[in-house]
């Protein structure tokens, strides 16, 4: 099949990250830098031959204190670097290589680095708690005029009606899918950058506060500061590159209506994203080796897990029930550095990727998936989703 | 008009209003819901975009909506976002029959937060909400069919 998509013009060539914690106390720019130097390298290339700049998000915004750091601006100037191609990522970006690999494949920049840094692990301490969505702002604006006047103060709360609606219409248990946050904590434990790497228990899951019913508190990612680079190169580089990942297919469809409280079928999410993806390859859903699937709320991740076609509609249950399926030697690992949930909120699909880029390439360490050549990477779902599998050179 | 289940819903952010919003928000301090209506092919839009979602006309007025609702969904938030924040409290994402595409999401009462069901149906209120502002705040009018 097509080997003209343009996202087979361009490769992952290297991912980096600064430390990442609850709380780092280095600025939002230091840790940027610290990301991108290792990006680059971790690539093989260096400096100078970057020609591309992105970031997430585009303009600096922000709805919740930590949310955007490292200034587009600010980062060239420190780097030193002459730019073709830039780009201010906003929400609905899909995947963070999504704009990169355009400007790649369409010969606008040849090597592109893309980065998300957050500080709302350190934000969040300074508020003595997790602070309101959009409590920065004195009014609510655009799509949150809605939300926030009402009390749905966070995304806790506008995402936890589909998870509501999601046990309602099949029947699932709380307790069945009790096992993604679980076994993302095993995986966790293996990886010495997460934030949260003791063993989480059935019991201590079930017996968590509730946050906004259903969602409790080990279903909430953790606020985290760090910061992840990725750099996309053009295909064409490839000679020149330490260890290149293939980008075999990606989408970003948005078909329902764009506001998460009228999307206009809850419990299903991100179809759209994946039919599309998987109509750009070959691969099927079992020819995956390892899923790294947005979990800022695990909810998200029972979303790709079912859209992706892993399970059917309303499986998901049953599927991450005990957690063998997912675990690292299971058919399907699922967020083996442990996800936002324990790794720490990365954000926007940044530590997903990393992660699949690094199993990929065999450099996992000790959550490595033996013999992963195929991953699977997804991004939010419902009025910004992105879904990509990502193979082995 | 106080109604059992409710907490005080006044700690928040307020909206902020603008050309396409201000009829609801004047509306709704006069404890009417009102929606977008086409005047060229009668369908219902909300939130109001200044276009119709089915035919794309410019021309729209707005209606009140007066049937009662169908929760589509809902979620109890326990978490004190805010200092001074009350919890818990319901939160409601409502349908109406008699306006298809239209979802308004507002504070429950007339039952304790955790009584909220799908499917349960509710009648169209306001109360007293963040920077003097009514905001939509269903009352439950029994439990799910
Ligand atoms: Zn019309």
């Amino acid at each position: 099949m097509g080997h003209d998509r343009l996202e087979r013009r361009a490769v992952i060539s290297g991912v980096g990250q600064s430390v990442i914690g609850r709380q780092i106390d280095r600025s939002g720019l230091q840790l940027t830098l610290d990301a991108i130097t290792a990006a680059v390298h971790d690539a093989g290339l260096t400096i100078d031959d970057i020609d591309g700049l992105a970031m997430f998000p585009g303009g600096g915004k922000a709805n919740l204190p930590g949310y955007a750091n490292g200034n587009l601006y600010e980062v060239q100037d420190a780097l030193g670097i002459t730019t073709t191609w830039r780009q201010g990522q906003v929400e609905g970006m899909s995947l963070p290589f999504y704009g990169p690999a355009q400007a790649v494949a369409t010969g606008e920049a040849r090597h592109a680095v893309v980065w998300r840094t957050v500080k709302e692990g350190s934000a969040a301490r300074k508020a003595g708690g997790r602070p309101a969505y959009g409590s920065i702002h004195p009014r609510a604006e655009g799509p949150l005029a809605w939300l926030l006047p009402v009390g749905a103060l966070s995304p806790v709360c506008q995402v936890a009606p589909y998870a509501t609606r999601y046990l309602h219409d099949f029947g699932v248990k709380r307790e069945q899918l009790a096992w993604i946050p679980i076994t993302q904590r095993a995986h966790a434990a293996l990886n010495p950058d997460a934030v949260y790497r003791q063993p989480l228990t059935l019991d201590e899951y079930m017996g968590s506060r509730m946050i906004s019913y259903p969602i409790c508190l080990y279903d909430c990612d953790v606020p985290a500061d760090g910061s992840t680079a990725i750099v996309v190169s053009t295909s064409e580089a490839a000679g020149d590159l330490r260890s290149p990942v293939r980008i075999e297919a990606m989408a970003g469809v948005i078909d329902g209506r764009p506001a998460w409280e009228l999307l206009e079928d809850f419990t299903r999410v991100g179809y759209a994203t994946a039919q599309a993806m998987w109509s750009r390859t070959d691969l099927r859903p079992t020819d995956v080796d390892v899923a790294q699937l947005y979990d800022g709320f695990m909810i998200e991740a029972v979303w790709w897990l079912e859209a992706m076609g892993f399970c059917q509609a309303g499986e998901a249950g049953q599927f991450v029930e005990g957690g063998a399926r997912i675990a690292l030697d299971g058919q399907l690992p699922l967020n083996t550095w442990g996800g936002q949930l324990s790794g720490g909120r990365l954000h926007a699909g940044f530590g997903h990727t990393a992660e699949a880029v690094r199993q990929l390439r065999g450099e996992a360490g000790d959550r490595q998936v033996e013999g992963a050549e195929v991953a699977a990477v997804a991004n939010v779902g419902g009025f910004e989703a992105g879904a990509a599998i990502l193979t082995g050179w | 008009m106080q109604v059992s289940g409710g907490t005080d819903a006044t700690v928040g952010i307020p909206p902020d209003v603008t050309e396409e919003t201000e009829a609801f928000w004047t509306a709704a301090s006069e404890g009417r819901l009102v929606v977008d209506q086409c005047d060229d092919c009668s369908a219902f839009s909300f939130p109001p975009r200044g276009m119709c979602r089915t035919c794309r006309s410019r021309s729209m007025r707005s209606v009140e909506v007066t049937g009662r609702g169908r929760i589509y969904s809902y979620t109890v938030n326990y978490q004190r976002w805010l200092p001074d924040l009350e919890v818990p409290y319901a939160i409601a994402i409502v349908e109406f029959p008699g306006c298809p595409g239209v979802r308004v999401v507002g504070r429950l009462r007339g039952c304790a937060p955790e009584e909220a069901a799908i499917d349960a149906e509710v009648e169209v209120g306001f109360e007293p909400g963040p920077g003097g502002y009514a905001i939509p705040s269903f009352v439950m009018l029994g439990p799910a069919p």
